[in-house]
């Protein structure tokens, strides 16, 4: 090669370059990649203890059990009469059962499908869209305007089991969706994954209060605190606001507030908040569908083995003994990301502050008597557990415990490169959007985001590729 | 601060929402922007406002001023309580309003960008915040330590630039230092100093090293106050853990019937009789404001005395879960 072509081939390289590496920066996008994500902890793969093999393997089975209102040979009765969905794995399902909501929404074919056959699908749930839960900020008047002295923020269930067959003479009225859109009365919540749950439930409160105290030194202007219980004031630390003290608690609630299952821990069937607030409740003939009487779901003293565990303390043990999502290598517009790229992106991402609260090392776990995996394990979850107020542009004037409307859970970003649908409401698939959604009045995280305005292209395609390898 | 304010703060119930109609500058995420007006039935919801609050701040009086007072007038930032004002250089704006106080005493006085006019992409920014040291998590320190503490603990992401220890602005000492981080190309200079009962910090952010200085010439037009003199003022003494022993001539302590698990930070002013005059909840529920403030109204303490004469001490109390 002449050497005046060479030089010209090397300009036009070094250009090349130039513009590949500054080139927008795009979202690699959910990995599809097998990673391993949904398998059980190491420990609980070796059976240690005996027989917590068996617990996990029995509680993902019911995990992904249908329920039915009334009349199933399975035992798995005791659905509604209100609900969000008829089984907790159509909520976590991605990338496998205990994950966040899938592509494909099952709650659009509720209607089609039968499960909830005399009901209307709500405009925002739709084939593609986030798996949702509705919760109306305040309580509607009767002439549909929203009342700003009476806050709500309970969850508005989306379906009913009226005209099913196990349902009896049940006939109930879905909540007025179109009135709440009209006064702009509703916020939504997708499912949080649980991989891992188990470490994070056991990091003392000692380990999270030493970490929120280092953290404190940051030249960010971030500043969080813990929601904690109202019984004892401990720290709580599961759900979109931290709102939740223990798996247990979080599988009790959910299993009667998403899928209308009463239970040890929430042994009524839940009315809708305006319901219970204008002293109706549920009229009689949508109670004891399952006619076996309350609570629907309770243990099973003639049963041996994991079988005589009620469900929600299955379901607990299952999501305590997930292992937490591997990371793993990423794809970008089909070609592999280097670990390079991967490991500056990590670096960035600490450089410009997002660790602060994303810390990477939540703690280590104090002793465990349930097996050995959750015992003085380092929890690499990238969360401090605490909440943060998160300004206007997430706010969704929804209180749980000490949480107020823009203030919410660091959410654990281990896992992310397999999430589809990003922040509390899912109202985004892009991790870019999903940054710059953390910048607005009131916000933590605006210093931060100000530093990611600051990088160059490249830089922040190596924040992002790092994100996706979580 | 206005009166309906305040009488939600004297009157308020245990619900979380508040209602203001001229709220304090933190609004944007202590309290809704929402008109408040009797009825409060609304056909649309208001659209990015925080209408249900957590813990908030709230404080006695309207007078006297307080921290997260601190907003920009016409182009000049002014925080009344530090008396600290500085004219944004050119080009510098605020684009977003700060969160409100933490319950560690932590406050964000401003958050300051420079946007590049060619890229439209963020050439650095300024923070400027205030670290109570009544409530602080860290060690106590002064500004010198501080700046100390975070040069030796810097994470290992970051390297120590070479920067002076100390600069003047306005009239006032800084401890300074600078950090960079290779991976992510910004470079930051901290500037700390002392000022009534708080650690002053400003952080400069910024790709390169002449934004960083630009800045800093911007800073050095910064009105602050004269070096405190307990005798002569400007301000209140600060005496940290004022409000125990023999100090404390009466204490009756708040009855807290509803929220009781979250800290409650409360900054108080002393007046020269031994009576508290201003009342300062960095974050409180508002049936926690109620009680504290009923309690404290029948507290009594010793006069401070210096250079023989009484004088107003201001100090902090911490209700609710120690640290």
């Amino acid at each position: 090669m002449e050497k005046s072509h060479f030089a010209l081939l090397v300009a036009c390289s070094a250009v090349f370059l130039l513009a590949a590496t500054e080139s927008t920066p795009v979202d690699p996008g959910v990995q599809t990649a097998q990673r391993g994500t949904g398998a059980a902890l190491a420990s609980v793969l070796a059976n240690d203890n005996p027989g917590i093999l068996s617990f996990f393997n029995d509680g993902q089975t019911r995990f992904q059990a249908v329920e039915s209102v009334s009349g199933n040979a399975a035992g798995n009765n005791g659905l509604g009469p209100r609900f969000n969905s008829n089984s907790c794995s159509s909520c976590h399902a991605q990338p496998a059962p205990g994950g966040s909501g899938a592509a494909i929404n099952p709650q659009a074919a509720f209607v089609s499908q039968g499960v909830a056959p005399d009901d209307a699908t709500p405009s925002f749930i739709t084939p593609t869209g986030p798996t949702r839960e509705a919760r109306f900020p305040f309580f509607l008047n009767s002439n549909g305007t929203a009342n700003l002295n009476s806050p709500n923020g309970g969850v508005e269930d989306l379906f009913t089991v009226s005209g099913r067959s196990d349902a009896g003479s049940c006939k109930l009225s879905q909540p007025d969706f179109a009135e709440a859109l009209a006064a702009n009365d509703v916020i939504f919540r997708i499912p949080t994954p649980v991989f891992g749950a188990g470490l994070l439930e056991n990091l003392d409160d000692s380990t999270l209060l030493n970490k929120q105290a280092a953290n404190s030194d940051n030249d960010f202007g971030i500043s969080g605190t813990f929601n904690r219980s109202g019984n004892d004031g401990t720290i709580t630390r599961f759900g979109w606001k931290a709102q939740n003290k223990s798996l247990h608690m979080f599988a009790g609630e959910a299993y009667n507030v998403e899928m209308g299952v009463s239970n040890l821990l929430f042994p009524q069937d839940r009315p809708l908040p305006e319901e219970d607030q204008q002293g109706r409740g549920l009229p009689a003939n949508c109670l004891n569908l399952s006619q076996g009487g309350y609570p629907e779901d309770t243990n099973n003293p003639s049963l041996s083995g994991p079988a005589i565990l009620d469900d929600v303390s299955a379901f607990a043990d299952f999501m305590r003994t997930l292992a937490p999502p591997p990371s793993g290598g990423v794809v970008l517009n089909g070609t592999a990301v280097s670990s390079t790229s991967i490991a500056d992106g990590k670096s960035i991402f600490g450089a410009i502050g997002c660790a602060t609260c994303h810390n990477e090392t939540t703690g280590t776990t104090q002793p465990s008597s349930i097996t050995g995996s959750l015992s003085k394990a380092a929890v690499h979850a990238y969360s401090d557990l605490e909440i943060h107020h998160m300004g206007t542009g997430l706010a969704d004037n929804v209180s749980q415990g000490n949480a107020g409307g823009d203030q919410f859970r660091t959410a654990p970003l281990w896992g992310l490169g397999q999430r589809i649908f990003l922040l509390h409401d899912g109202r985004t698939t892009d991790l870019i959007s999903a940054i710059q959604a953390h910048q607005s009045n009131g916000s933590e995280a605006n210093a931060v985001i100000d530093n990611f305005d600051s990088l160059s292209n490249a830089q922040m395609q190596e924040l992002l590729n790092f994100l996706r390898s979580l | 601060m206005n009166s309906a304010w305040l009488c939600l703060i004297a009157a308020g119930g245990a619900s979380s929402l508040v209602l203001m109609s001229d709220p304090p500058r933190h609004s944007a995420a202590s309290g809704p922007v929402a008109a408040a007006s009797s009825g409060q039935s609304v056909s649309r919801v208001p659209g990015g406002v925080i209408l249900v609050t957590g813990a908030s701040p709230s404080a006695s009086d309207s007078v006297t001023p307080v921290p997260e007072d601190a907003r920009i007038n016409g182009r000049v930032f002014d925080d009344p309580y530090f008396q600290m004002s500085f004219p944004l250089p050119e080009g510098w704006a605020e684009k977003y309003t700060s969160p409100p106080p933490s319950d560690s005493g932590r406050y964000v006085l401003a958050q300051i960008a420079a946007a590049d006019s060619f890229s439209a992409r963020s050439k650095g920014s300024l923070l400027i915040t205030a670290q109570d040291i009544f409530f602080t998590s860290l060690p106590a320190m002064g500004a010198r330590e501080t700046i100390e503490s975070a040069k030796n603990h810097l994470p290992e992401e970051y390297r120590v630039e070479p920067a002076p220890e100390r600069v003047w602005l306005g009239d006032r000492e800084f401890s300074t230092f600078a950090y960079e981080s290779p991976q992510a190309q910004l470079h930051w200079r901290v500037l700390a100093t002392e000022i009534r009962c708080h650690i002053v910090e400003f952080v400069v952010t910024g790709r390169d090293s002449g934004f960083i200085e630009t800045a800093m010439r911007g800073l050095n037009k910064m009105k602050l106050p004269a070096e405190e003199n307990p005798a002569a003022g400007p301000f209140p003494v600060c005496v940290k853990d004022f409000a125990r022993g023999d100090n404390l001539l009466r204490r009756v302590d708040p009855v807290l019937t509803g929220h009781r698990f979250n800290p409650v930070p409360v900054r108080i002013i002393i007046d020269r009789k031994g009576a508290i005059r201003h009342i300062h909840f960095l974050s409180a529920f508002s049936d926690q404001a109620r009680a504290i403030s009923d309690a404290l109204a029948q507290w009594r303490f010793k006069p401070y005395i210096a250079d023989g004469q009484p004088v107003e001490v201001e100090t902090g109390i911490l209700f609710g879960p120690q640290r």
